[in-house]
Order: C-alpha cells, then structure tokens, then sequence
C-alpha cells in the first residue's frame, strides 16, 4: 500500500514536470502549426543554464529558475526571429525539419561548451525526503513537481485570462482577421514560441535537478514529449496536461512495478495502443477540417 | 472501355516526353555513373572508397526508400533509419539462433520483418491525416533503439550482437556486399519509377498536394499511405541486413543512432525529394560529406553542427532540392523569350460522343422516375453559426438540380457535407438507394459522386493529364498497380480532356494555368470518376461569358448521356435557363422547391434573395 501510494505521488509530481513541458509544446503546435522537434534540446539546455548559474554563482537550481526560464524565453524570440519566422508559411514538414536540424546544431553547442560526459545539478537537499504517512518523497521531486504546477497554473491564467491569451487564440484561430482588429500576428507569433520554450526551459530547470543529463539526452524528452501531446490530442492543452500525467504515472509504475530499464519504453507502447483505437488523441478533435479551404 | 486502340492513339500521346532533351542528358549522365558504379571495384581496389561507396549505397537506398512516402506521399518520418536498424538486427539475431544457416538467406527476411513494422505504425499513425505520422516516427526510432538496448535474450543488449565473417575469398573482399547492394538499389529504384507511374503514385501525389481533396476522387486514403510506407521500409530492410553482415557486428547505437535518420532525411532533401534520382545523389554526397566530417574535422559535435546546419540551411534555401532546382532553371533559360502554352486559346472540344464510343444518348422515358440523391434534416454548425440547420431536398434521376441561396445560406457547406469534406452532424444521404453518410469520401466517389468545388482545387505540382488520371473508381490492390501516365488510362483521360478542350494543355502542371482553365480540368477530372451524380460548385463562377455558354452546352449534353447533376450557382440566368428543378437554400435550410417560373413567382424568394426587381429586369431585357 505503501509502496503503491509512494509511486502514485511520484508519478504524479513527474507527470507535472512533463506537463510543463509539454504545454509549451502544444502551445506553439495549436497557435502556428509548427511542431517543434527542437523542444526537447530546449529542455537540456536549460537544465545546462541552470548547472552554469548554480555553479558559477551559487544560486539554488530551483531558485534559479527565475534566471533560467527569462534567459530560455529570449533565447526562444531570438530563434524565432532568425530561423523560423522566414519560413513561417511553409508546409508542416519544412518546419518539422527545420527544428530538426536546430535541434542537432543545439546538441554539438552544448557538447562544446559543457562537454558529453553526465552532468548532475547536486544542491544541498538532494538526497533528503519528506516523510508523509510512511511515504518517502525525495524533496527534490517534491519541490521540482509543485513548481512545475505552479508555473503551469500561471501559463494557464495568461492564456485563459488576460488580453495576452485572447489575442494567441484571436490568431490562432483567424490571423487575417486577428490582423484587421489590431492585433499583430507576427508579433503574438513570437510572443507564443518564446513562451512555449520559456515552459521547455522551466522544465529543464527542474529535471536538471532530478536527473543527470547530457547532450544528447534531448531524444529523450522529444520523443517522450511528442508522444505526449499526440495522446492528448495535439494543440490541445488540457490533453497536453492529461497525457502528461499519464505518461508520467506509466513511467514510475513501470519501474517500480516491472524494471527501470522499461520505464521509458511501455508508456510508448500505450500511446501506439490509444492511437489505434482514438487516431486524434485523448482530447483531440479530428484534423480534416483544417484542410479544407474554403 | 477497349484496349484496341494502342497503336494509333501513340504518337499522338507522347508530344514532349521522349524528345525532351533535358531527360536524355540526365538520363545519359545516370547511365554513365551507373556503369562507373558498377566498374569501380574492377578498376581499383582503394578499400577506403569502396568502403564509402558501400555505406553510400546503403544510404541511397534509405533515402530512396523514405522518398515514397515522404517525396511522393510528403509525410515526413525522422524514423527512415530505424529500417536499416531492424534489417541489421534480423540478420544478426537469426545468425546467432541459427548459427550454422547461411547470412544471405535473411536479408529477404529482413525486408520483410521492415515491411510488417512498417504496417503496424501506418496502422497507428497513418489513418488520421496531419501531424500524427512524424511524431510516431520520432518515438518509434527511440523506442526501437530502447528495445534493443533492454530485450537482452534477443539483442544482447549495448553488447550487441556479431555476425559470422564472411566464408568466401579474401580476394574477392567487399565485392558480395557491394554487387548485392547495387542490385537492392536496382530494385529500389525500379520499384520507386514504377510507382511514380501507377495509380498508386498518382494517388500518393495527389495526397501530398491535397489530401481531403484526393479523397473526393476515389483515392482511399489510409489504405495508400499504408501501402506507400510498407514500400518504403521493404527494400531498406533488406540493406540494412547486407550493411549489418558488412560490418559483422550490430549494436543499438550504430544501428538505431538518430544520425543515420538525419543522413537519409538530408540525402533525400538535398538531392531532390520526389524525384528518382534525387536521393541517390543526395546519398553519395551527404555520406563523402560525413566521412570528411569524421577523418578531417575532428567528428563528435562537427558531424551534429554538419548536419543540423545543412538541414536548416536546404529548408531555407534549397527546399525542392538539387536536381529539380537545376531543371526549373535550365527549362526557364530555354522559355525565355518564348511565349508558352498557357495563353493558347481553349480547345472548342465537340460532342463528348464524336470523341469516345463509351457515352450514349440514353432515352428520357427509361429513366425511373425517383431521387438518386436524397438528403433529409442534413445539419452542421460552426460553433453559433448554424450553417446548416436540417435541410432536405432530393435530386431526381436524371435531372439537372439547382440549389440557389445568398452568400453564407450554407450552400458550399452542403457540398462538403455530402462528400464528406466536413462530417455532418445529423442527417441522412441517400445517394442511389443507398444510405452513405458515415462512409468516408472515397467510397462515396466509388459509388457514384463526383463534386467540384468553389475553388478550385487541382492538384498543383501535377500535369493536367496526371490530374486526371489520378482519379481511382473502385478501390483494388490490382487497379492500384496499373500503369496511369499511359495506355488505356490515359487515353480515357485525354478523351475528357479532349471534350472540355484542354488536350493541348496535358504536360502543363495544373498551378500553371488560368482560373477558368482549371475549372474546366477539374470538370474532366470529376468525369473520369464516371459518377451517377455531379456535384458543381459555382460552375459559371469568375470565367468568361463564352465559357459560361460551354458550360452549360457541356453540362446539357452529359445530361443527355444520363449524368444527374446538383449545382450552386449565383449567375441566376444560367441557373433558371438550365436547372429544373431549384432548391432555395436560406439560413442552412430549404425554403422553396420548384421549377425555374415557380421559383421566380415565389414572394418568399423574391424577398429572400432575388430582389423585388429581379423578375422585372428580366421581362424588359
């Protein structure tokens, strides 16, 4: 029982962080149509940024957070700007490459600056838990998964609430139209990206802390990403946050039920068995009519 | 439809084909590199380039592979390499469980092994349209590299496997492996060349250029994508399974690494997706560029900054790739100057029946008196707006239909509903005695429904001839697998072209042509169908007066060989002149049904739509 409820709050906490991320991910797909293959090298560099500042200076990685995602977020506009934005009318695929390739360019900039060997973000707390009801709950995963709720609470009253988030879903929606009643598309279009991988890099700052990481660790969380926003239906955030949780509860149940080494390989399997049954995802409505140009 | 008539119908269908010279000299330069390809171990033992050479051709067949569905279909998957993976691991588990059997005898076991894979994740992903398909092949290249890392008993996990050294000759070395992989490559290539003239190519085209569009025409499409990814996996497996032999040992890393996928991706980009021998080129190119990446730069992080660099680079700069982009400038050097094709006059066509003995007048009193489409309480909202809110009418056998209405009464939206471009949320259609809603677009085209729409919607990259020709009336496995580009296909197509006048026009690609042009393929297109019922949508829309009067003549006499047809229209003289009879369409519902003078008479018309004055300007004129 014990153990069943331990791996229940664990999963869940690490669904969160996944939810994290993944919004920001299905954010940038449900406002430009871009699926961004780059998300998961987002991620790891964040968790880089956050080893370098808490290195560097001292500053708690999960503190340093407040450093990391600013940082994250202008690196996200500036990537915008300069690589995606000039083809920002092209066919889905052609982005989908084109993140591709940034995805790859980010992975050998971060083997040159921090090198390919394991790097772990090791703050003074790691090794300690919260003893709850017979539960041991690492403080780490702890604090790193209610953060991660917190941040994606905000996320979600900006873009529910505020004139910020009714002018994403005005251009998502209509951009011709959005652009007729004053809202600068190009502009919210950066807007979102930024936001979407300033989410990456928030999710980064946690799991930089939860886990050793490299380089080349981004296939991971993108393909672990992916799979998650097609489970919940891809643009939609609710799914995003539900698929999320799933994947995240699959994954510890997995490794404390069967064996670590599968944990990352079963939640796959249940995404191919939903698609089977539900092709549009959890949450998802049926594309086609996106195509149809009248 | 007679395949008799072969011999006469040839010269006249090969205008520009044979004689273009641009496709010699290509052809020329891809039979010289093919003999040089195949001369090369003869003429030099260099074991470092027989060596590129080798991965280059498991690389050309990777990429050409991944060009069917990606080139010709434009899916995109980032998993190609995870073929050449599995058709190494099936080789290198079925030599270690069988240790005294022969490697060769499991490459073609390989191919299969690639080819039920790729079923499985067509079955996942490709039956939904949209992005769903490159993210499974993202999480499929990841999750079939954790597999072989954990299914230890199978794979020996990051140890990997070894396979048995080559029994043969020393002196003859590489030379099976090489010889064997140009065959495979043969075989490869010839598979993608014939299906670039199948109906198979001609549907997986359509749906790159537009999917719910292809699906109007008959084109099934889950069934083709599926098919189009098994081609693209059989023969990567079968080269995966020879490369794994080559190298004698397999692990998870080097047969599932994610740069392998980048290198098929890139190769088949750069040399020219959806061409034959675009990624071929792109294959050797990419695979010199890589070993001088690993020998000369120092490897690790160049080959990353390589790769991604030149991914985002050809997709800013070079995205139709090498060789299409060298023949769009060499075929603009030679029309300069030159006035083309697409000003020419519009053939005046003639009776359908003078051009093709498959039409007959059929006799007014043998057609049944009865709906052959019928819709009942059809309704379909957009969030508020009620676009359609439970209209019904029924289109007689035989008849000529109107269906009139103002701007946003839900007349288009209808259309869509029938053919189910949009799904409908309620309601019933009855096409020829059967119920069809819920069935998919395609099968209510192979029942009987031809639509064309508002806009037209061509497809683009395509010739006018292989716009027509991609249309499929049934589905099978064998229609899918007949030639289109020419025989008896194309000669039915050309018949209809002929008929709408646009025969001069057939190796014009469809984007190249004027509005009214295209309206009139698409008439063609949708007759190739050989549909019981017509849909048009707009057909006198935004083309001349004289095309509006061919127009009408064309839709009278098909009419007379006993096509029914529904149309919407705005251009009230050429609705009441041949329709009988009108539907009123307001506020997505039906509110009057007549004839054309019933119509006009109807206050509530008058008042909804026509305009008190409408009945007044006809009588003085």
């Amino acid at each position: 029982m014990t153990e069943l409820l331990q791996t229940l709050a664990l999963g869940l906490l690490l669904g969160g962080v996944y939810a994290l991320a993944a919004s920001g991910l299905t954010l940038i797909f449900g406002v430009m149509k871009v699926i961004n293959i780059a998300h998961g090298a987002f991620v790891i560099l964040a968790a880089f940024i956050t080893y370098w500042v808490w290195e560097a200076f001292g500053i708690d990685p999960l503190l340093g957070i407040f450093i990391t995602t600013p940082i994250v977020f202008a690196l996200g506009w500036l990537t915008y700007k300069v690589v995606v934005s000039p083809i920002r009318t092209a066919p889905m695929a052609s982005t989908v490459l084109l993140t591709f390739g940034l995805a790859l360019v980010l992975e050998g900039a971060m083997g040159e600056i921090w090198g390919n060997n394991s790097t772990a973000i090791r703050p003074s707390y790691v090794d300690q838990s919260f003893l709850v009801g017979g539960v041991f709950l690492p403080k780490a995963q702890v604090y790193g998964g209610l953060i991660a709720i917190v941040v994606l609470g905000l996320l979600w009253l900006v873009l529910t609430k505020s004139w910020l988030g009714r002018a994403i879903r005005a251009a998502a929606s209509n951009p011709a139209s959005a652009e007729l009643v004053g809202i600068k598309v190009a502009a919210v279009a950066a807007l979102v990206f930024a936001l979407g991988i300033a989410a990456a890099g928030a999710a980064g700052a946690i799991t930089g802390v939860l886990y050793p990481f490299v380089p080349g660790s981004h296939y991971t969380w993108i393909a672990r990403l992916l799979a998650i926003v097609v489970l919940g239906g891809l643009g939609s955030l609710n799914g995003a946050v539900l698929g999320a949780v799933l994947f995240g509860l699959a994954e510890t149940f997995t490794a404390t039920y069967w064996s670590p080494a599968w944990a990352t390989a079963v939640p796959y399997a249940i995404v191919f068995a939903v698609l089977l049954v539900r092709p549009q995802g959890l949450m998802g409505t049926r594309l086609r009519e996106d195509a149809v140009a009248t | 439809m007679s395949d008799t008539t072969t011999a006469d119908a040839a010269p006249q269908t090969s205008p520009s084909r044979g004689t273009d010279p641009l496709l010699w000299v290509g052809r020329g330069i891809a039979a010289v590199a093919g003999l040089l390809l195949v001369a090369f171990p003869l003429l030099s033992d260099d074991v470092y380039y027989q060596n590129m050479i080798i991965l280059s051709l498991v690389f050309a067949v990777g990429a050409s592979g991944l060009n069917i569905i990606s080139g010709f279909a434009g899916y995109i998957s980032l998993g190609q390499g995870a073929f050449i993976g599995l058709g190494g691991y099936t080789i290198g588990v079925m030599c270690t469980k069988l240790p005294d059997s022969n490697p060769w005898v499991w490459v073609p076991l390989a191919g299969l092994v690639a080819a039920v894979v790729a079923l499985v994740l067509g079955l996942v992903s490709l039956r939904s349209s949209g992005p769903a398909f490159v993210i499974i092949t993202v999480a499929f290249l990841f999750l079939v590299q954790v597999i072989a890392v954990n299914w230890k008993s199978l794979t020996n996990g990051t140890n990997g496997l070894t396979l048995p050294l080559p029994d043969w000759d020393r002196d003859i070395a590489n030379l099976p492996f090489y010889y064997v992989l140009v065959g495979i490559l043969g075989l490869q290539l010839l598979m993608t060349w014939q299906i670039r003239r199948t109906k198979l190519g001609m549907g997986l085209i359509a749906i790159r250029e537009d999917e719910s569009k292809a699906a109007t025409i008959g084109i099934n499409l889950p069934t083709e994508k599926i098919i189009a990814f098994m081609a693209s996996a059989v023969f990567v497996g079968m080269a995966g399974a020879v490369y794994g032999y080559y190298l004698t040992f397999i692990d998870p890393r080097g047969m599932f690494g994610i740069l392998l996928s980048v290198q098929l991706v890139l190769s088949m980009l750069i040399g020219g997706k959806g061409t034959l021998w675009g990624p071929v080129l792109g294959a050797f190119l990419i695979e010199y560029l890589s070993e001088t990446a690993n020998n000369e730069w120092g490897g690790g992080n160049i080959r990353l900054f390589l790769f991604g660099g030149l991914l985002v680079a050809v997709v800013i700069f070079l995205p139709k790739g090498i060789l299409p982009t060298i023949r769009s400038l060499v075929t603009r050097r030679r029309a300069s100057g030159k006035a083309g094709l697409v000003g020419a006059r519009i053939g005046t066509g003639g009776s359908l029946a003078s051009i093709t003995d498959r039409v007959h007048l059929v006799d007014r009193a043998d057609i049944p008196d009865r709906a052959i489409l019928e819709v009942k309480g059809l309704k379909r909202h957009f969030g508020g707006v009620k676009a359609v809110d439970g209209a019904s009418f029924a289109v007689p056998e035989g008849s000529i239909t109107g269906l009139i209405g103002p701007n946003g009464s839900g007349k288009t939206t209808i259309f869509n509903l029938i053919d189910d471009t949009i799904k409908a949320e309620d309601g019933e259609i009855w096409l020829d005695g059967q119920r069809i809603d819920g069935l998919p677009s395609w099968e209510r085209a192979h029942r009987g429904l031809g639509r064309t729409f508002q806009t037209t919607r061509l497809f683009r990259e395509m010739t006018v001839l292989e716009n027509v020709v991609a249309v499929q009336r049934t589905f099978s496995v064998r229609q899918l697998g007949k030639v289109a580009v020419s025989g008896a296909e194309a000669r039915a197509a050309e018949e209809l072209l002929e008929f709408v006048g646009m025969r001069a026009f057939r190796d014009q690609q469809a984007h190249a042509l004027s509005y009214g042009q295209q309206k009139l393929v698409e008439l063609a297109q949708i007759l190739m169908l050989d549909p019981k019922v017509i849909l048009l949508d707009e057909p006198a829309g935004g083309i001349n007066p004289v095309l509006i009067e061919r127009m009408g003549e064309m839709i009278r006499e098909l009419n007379s060989y006993g096509k029914t047809f529904l149309l919407v229209e705005h251009n009230m003289p050429f609705v009441l002149g041949l329709c009988d009879p009108v539907h009123v369409l307001a506020r997505g519902r039906t509110m009057a049904s007549g004839t054309p003078e019933e119509i006009q008479r109807d206050p509530a018309v008058i008042d909804a739509y026509l305009g008190d004055d409408f009945v007044l300007e006809e009588r003085t004129s």
